[in-house]
């Protein structure tokens, strides 16, 4: 591919000499150099460069238009609305993160580093709430918490309550009530990342400590948690990025941060001051990944040597009970409450016969739209992979940053974004399902990248070379060696997309075609009208289906 | 009739100045087995590379089976040379069998035979149907030879293919693979930095430093008669001692040996100053020598005692390298006569 593209860009200067060969050549040598000296062929890099426009003009487009917002509004915004807004999100921001620090590092210890009876068993229940949308998760607590909730009833029929707190006090719509629920249902993030570090962490540099005198704890705040601080850092960075662009669970729960107001502001039909508020919330998650890309350096320096041995194990003793007690606390919380809500309100539910024609008219749109996002995610994400990893250069590091785009900044923005192209410029389409399915493709094509890269980077060049000495010119390489290789893991991939769009929520809410609902869209309007009966099944189908990636997920950190 | 020749091929990477390889010349015999043997970055794997197409050199002419495949106005992709190619890791396709593997780039009607003919001569028969990760680092490299030779390639290239195999099966690699590709009747071109391999295998050796080719030979010619200081420590061990060519040109003099009889002086005219390598193999323990030092250190290896003696002479200081019999015993200090031998002292240039 490469050779063929010099010997035409060698052609390309002899018929261009008569009019000016050193600007030719100069262009050719600067070319060739950018690449290395190899560079892919047109078709690929043009499929590549095409995708990564797609993926990156939504966002583009609302930062474009939020600086034609007009002065008066930007002043009004950042008068009224914008410090009220920062202040709400930035609080439940740092107060989320803080608090799935604590729990995430110490779950990750306690199930790694002690004698906990079923260990094993607690690594993975313990990530099972990963797989709850904060959402599904929120409507939960609602039925329980709520002004009508158990809880209430529970409340109002034990006395010494009453007679000490007087009425029932819990507001689940406030800040505490999203600030919990968010907790419960992003720790694993934390706490998954927290282990895998922990288990990597070499026992020599404990003995090394001990053989210096120091004791148990001291080696726990000098020793492994400055170890851990980089895992501590990406897992809290993660939960930042998600609890700043998370939509569902905070609308759900009646809060307004960013997202919320965006998604507001933007039914009242208002979407400059919408494109504004996407900008600062654009300009948050910048600076969060800022952050990302300094922890990830950091993270090169805490190598394990290749004489690694397995961490001691530590005796709890007389701390058992508390800690057994704590653990499974969190797994109630977190796991068995929530689906255990879910369960008896789709018993009823399904007496009351909610699995009807209706029902399975929202699951079969779920599946239209994040089948068909599944599939041209698989599609997408070959070429850009196979570029990155077979061509390096500046073009392709920026291929693959665009595709990025829209995955790492919030779904009320990529959907905003859409809302203006395809208003704007491709009405056939606004108002059919491909369009949710297009933003689903921009929010989470990374994920199937990711997987693909995986399975790509088993694959030495020196594979392609093999064949290439066998008798195989680059594009039948591409076929019959690299496609097999690379199919397993961008087939996992198109799964993890599949999941996170059925899961997804504000990009289906604000692009649906008016009728065109999908399970995760009822669950919401169900949930806000207080139907829990219908909202319970479309919860636990979403539930399921998001259980079944867990295994690549626990493996992948 | 040359099978593979290169006329003064140069490649610079990019992002460099020097160049990777420079002017280089080289024919190999049809049927022959030849190593490029180096330190690393001397040029031999890009050199490797530039024959099997995978690199584009930037000036001089490379021909496979007289045809020529690069120069300034051809380009052959390495898909229509005709190479077969050993990697170091391998690069087995991990999605095929070993049958598949082999057969992969053969397209003719008795496909089925034709690999089971290779199979036989790599002594894999009965694994065909095996995937790679099922094979032992040997067989892989078996399965590698295999797959190289199976579409009857005008050449086979082999790049560092023991570096990653333990002590043991290199040593029995070593004999299997010479031996396969003696049967197969191929030219080859091996790369490696490791000098026993390209000793034991090789009809000929190329020694390469930065680009440059700094000898040519058989075996046996490049350890007994090195050309220069650089192949004389790179390949075994030796003394380097400056000295004078005699009138007769038939011996060195030299100011602490004395007049040093050699068998070989590369056409140097009398009177020039060179220095002379002396391989430890030279230097005979004997009651009788007619020279003496006094051991400095010596090191017991178990199959000899590498001893460095100091010998005086006229005013001058001079350390040499031998090796004694590990029967004997020997003190710091003691005085050891010794005599030299003509076989491995060979005239080299003084740079």
């Amino acid at each position: 591919m490469g050779i063929k593209n010099i010997i035409q860009l060698n052609n390309n200067a002899k018929v261009g000499e008569r009019f000016s060969p050193t600007l030719l050549r100069f262009f050719r040598r600067k070319w060739l150099h950018v690449w290395k000296k190899n560079p892919p062929g047109t078709g690929l890099l043009v499929f590549g460069l095409s995708i990564a426009m797609i993926m990156s003009i939504p966002i583009v487009y609302v930062v474009w238009r939020s600086l034609f917002a007009g002065t008066n509004r930007w002043l009004r915004l950042l008068d009224q609305r914008i410090p009220e807004l920062l202040w709400n999100t930035l609080s439940l921001t740092a107060a989320v993160t803080t608090s799935t620090i604590i729990i995430g590092v110490s779950l990750a210890w306690i199930v790694i580093r002690t004698d906990i009876p079923g260990k094993k068993i607690w690594r993975w229940l313990l990530a099972i709430p990963l797989t709850i949308p904060p959402y599904v998760g929120a409507v939960t607590y609602i039925i329980v918490f709520g002004r009508s909730g158990w809880a209430r009833d529970l409340w109002r029929d034990t006395a010494w309550l009453v007679n000490v707190f007087g009425d029932y006090s819990i507001n689940i719509y406030s800040f505490w009530g999203v600030f919990f629920v968010l907790t419960m249902f992003t720790y694993p993030y934390v706490y998954l990342i927290a282990s895998a570090s922990l288990r990597k962490m070499n026992r020599n540099y404990e003995e090394a400590a001990y053989s210096q005198g120091f004791s148990a704890s001291e080696v726990f705040w000098k020793v492994n948690l400055p170890l851990m601080r980089p895992a501590i850092g990406a897992g809290g960075i993660l939960v930042s990025l998600y609890v700043l662009g998370d939509f569902g669970a905070i609308a759900t729960l009646r809060y307004v941060t960013f997202t919320a107001a965006i998604y507001f502001q933007r039914a009242a039909f208002d979407t400059a001051s919408a494109s504004v508020l996407s900008l600062v919330l654009i300009f948050l998650t910048i600076i969060i990944l800022w952050m990302e890309s300094k922890t990830r350096k950091k993270n090169k320096y805490y190598q394990t040597s290749n004489t690694y041995r397995e961490p001691l194990t530590l005796e709890l003793g007389k701390w058992k009970p508390i800690v057994v007690f704590y653990v499974s606390l969190i797994f109630f919380l977190s796991v068995l409450l929530p689906i255990s809500v879910l369960v008896y309100w789709s018993k009823i539910g399904i007496s009351m016969g909610a699995l009807d024609g209706r029902f399975f008219g929202f699951a079969l749109n779920s599946l239209k739209a994040s089948s068909f996002a599944a599939l041209i995610c698989m599609l997408f994400a070959m070429p850009i992979i196979y570029l990155k990893a077979r061509y390096p250069s500046i073009i392709t590091s920026f291929i693959d940053k665009l595709s990025y785009a829209g995955y790492a900044l919030p779904g009320v923005i990529v959907a905003l974004g859409f809302v203006f192209i395809f208003n704007n410029h491709l009405p056939i389409l606004y108002g059919t399902f491909y369009i949710v399915a297009l933003a689903f493709v921009v929010r989470f094509l990374p994920q199937a990248m990711q997987a693909g890269e995986a399975s790509l980077s088993l694959l030495s060049p020196r594979i392609d070379e093999a064949a290439r000495s066998l008798g195989y010119p680059p594009w039948k390489v591409m076929l019959k060696v690299i496609l097999p290789n690379m199919l397993p893991g961008v087939l996992s991939g198109g799964a993890l997309v599949f999941v996170s769009s059925i899961k997804e929520l504000p990009a289906t809410l604000m692009l649906r075609p008016p009728g065109f609902d999908t399970l995760a869209v009822r669950v919401y309007f169900e949930a806000a009208e207080a139907v829990y009966h219908l909202a319970a099944p479309a919860a636990l189908l979403i539930v399921i289906v998001s259980i079944l990636p867990l295994q690549y997920m626990l493996k992948k950190y | 009739m040359y099978d593979i020749q290169l006329k003064t091929v140069s490649k610079t990477y990019l992002g460099t100045n020097e160049p990777a390889v420079k002017n280089l010349s080289l024919n190999v015999e049809k049927g022959s087995i030849i190593t490029l043997l180096g330190p690393s970055g001397c040029g031999k794997s890009t050199t490797l590379r530039l024959i099997a197409g995978f690199e584009r050199a930037e000036g001089g002419s490379i021909s496979l089976a007289g045809k020529i495949v690069s120069d300034e106005n051809t380009w052959v992709p390495p898909e229509k040379r005709g190479v077969g190619m050993v990697f170091q890791d391998y690069a087995l396709f991990p999605h095929l069998n070993v049958f598949d593997n082999i057969g992969f780039g053969y397209k003719e009607k008795d496909r089925k035979s034709r690999v089971m003919e290779v199979l036989e001569l790599v002594n894999l028969k009965g694994f065909e149907k095996r995937y790679p990760y099922e094979l032992s680092g040997g067989q892989q490299q078996r399965v590698a030879l295999a797959r190289a030779l199976a579409r009857r390639p005008v050449v086979v290239l082999l790049d560092e293919p023991f570096s990653n195999l333990d002590a043991d099966l290199r040593v029995t690699m070593r004999v299997e693979v010479k031996r396969i590709l003696k049967e197969a009747g191929a030219t080859a071109i091996f790369v490696s930095h490791d000098q026993k391999d390209a000793l034991a295998i090789s009809d000929v050796i190329a020694v390469m430093k930065d680009g440059v080719l700094e000898q040519i030979g058989t075996p046996r010619e490049i350890y007994r008669y090195p050309e220069n200081k650089f192949v004389a420590s790179f390949i075994g061990q030796s003394n380097i001692i400056k000295g004078k060519i005699s009138d007769d040109g038939l011996s060195v003099f030299t100011n602490t040996l004395g007049s040093v009889s050699c068998n070989h002086s590369h056409c140097m005219c009398a009177g020039e100053e060179v220095c002379i390598s002396i391989r430890p193999d030279s230097i005979i323990k004997d009651a009788n020598g007619h020279m003496e030092g006094r051991v400095k250190e010596f090191t017991y290896t178990g199959e000899t005692i590498d001893a460095v003696i100091t010998i005086t002479s006229a005013g001058e200081e001079v350390d040499l390298l031998m090796h004694i019999h590990p029967e004997e015993n020997i003190k710091t200090g003691e005085i050891i006569r010794f005599k030299l031998l003509p076989n491995f002292v060979a005239v080299v240039k003084n740079e």
